[in-house]
């Protein structure tokens, strides 16, 4: 199965989230991090940062926790592209597994509990290759975060994501 | 957290993190499952990760990650991190005992901006390694 190159640079539309307290320190604890910078403001404040920050993978898990349905951007009338309805789907209809491959984050300045983000999905590369007779898929989708105040771009995450036949 | 900000002039190419050193529990995985939303049963149904074929339930590779990352900012400060990148190369499971590998590899200067590079490891007591990558981080510069 040949992928569909023209999907890339499809847009996978827009979420706004909001960055809580309670969820980032019950975060910090699943990863096991016990620094008291993820639980107490005095902490932060000592650090030099104006509210509690996220820990650094915090990112991945933002719409699970602060995707609030009020909040969210109007639809613009375009159609919205899930790269795992129109990729993923297809291939695992035919059997296989995906891994996740690899994950980025890029940050242009702290995630803070108190943000308001809005963050827009691309589905940033597609692309196959053949390992050992069998075809894997590799599948980008970067999701660029912004203040939703300022404008400002926040963190960048890139999900690679891999269909093995 | 050592809670002491790290200087780039207390930083040599070649100095590591202290090691972050943590034995992986079920309760550990489920914990994990609760706070990030993923409710793969892999990671927290035995008798599902089983029927599938799997020794036991597995770790969440984002759980990896996220133990890795918490020693680069325990060291380097949480305010200064740029980018971290990894890639997912084992699972983990329930009974290793997964360490932290973190060194810098690199200094150098953007204008005014003073960056380190990380390379950054996940492994158990046997080496296997978990999780590969690399981090940058901008740190305070005394001069």
């Amino acid at each position: 199965m040949t992928v569909d190159a023209s999907l890339i640079g499809k847009s996978t539309g827009k979420v706004r989230v909001v960055v809580e307290r309670g969820p980032v320190a019950i975060f910090a604890a699943a990863v096991k991090d016990s620094s008291p910078i993820f639980r107490d403001p005095r902490a932060a404040e000592e650090a030099g940062l104006p509210a509690i920050p996220v820990p650094p993978t915090f990112p991945f898990v933002m719409e699970h926790w602060g995707r609030f349905p009020e909040i969210q951007p109007e639809p613009d009338g375009t159609e919205p592209f899930s790269p795992f309805a129109r990729v993923i789907g297809p291939l695992l209809a035919n059997g296989g597994m995906i891994l996740h491959g690899e994950q980025e984050f890029e940050y242009k300045r702290p995630v803070l509990v108190g943000d308001v983000l809005v963050g827009e999905g691309v589905l940033a590369d597609l692309y196959e290759k053949e390992s050992n007779g069998r075809t894997m898929t590799f599948m980008v989708v970067e999701t660029n975060w912004r203040d939703d105040r300022t404008g400002d771009p926040v963190v960048t995450s890139r999900f690679n994501l891999i269909h093995r036949a | 957290m050592s809670g002491a900000q790290l200087w780039y002039e207390d930083v040599a190419v070649g100095d590591e993190a202290p090691v972050k050193r943590q034995k992986l529990s079920r309760t550990d995985l489920v914990a994990y499952a609760g706070a990030s939303g993923d409710f793969n049963p892999m990671h927290h149904d035995e008798t599902l990760a089983t029927a599938a074929g799997m020794p036991s339930v597995f770790g969440h590779g984002m759980l990896s990650m996220g133990i890795l990352a918490s020693a680069v900012t325990d060291w380097t400060g949480v305010g200064g991190l740029r980018r971290i990148k990894v890639r997912f190369s084992k699972q983990t499971w329930p009974g290793e005992t997964l360490s932290t590998r973190v060194v810098a590899t690199a200094k150098r200067e953007e204008g005014v901006r003073r960056l380190v590079d990380l390379e950054c490891v996940l492994a158990n007591a046997e080496g296997q390694e978990k999780v590969v990558g690399q981090a940058t981080v901008e740190l305070p510069s005394r001069s």
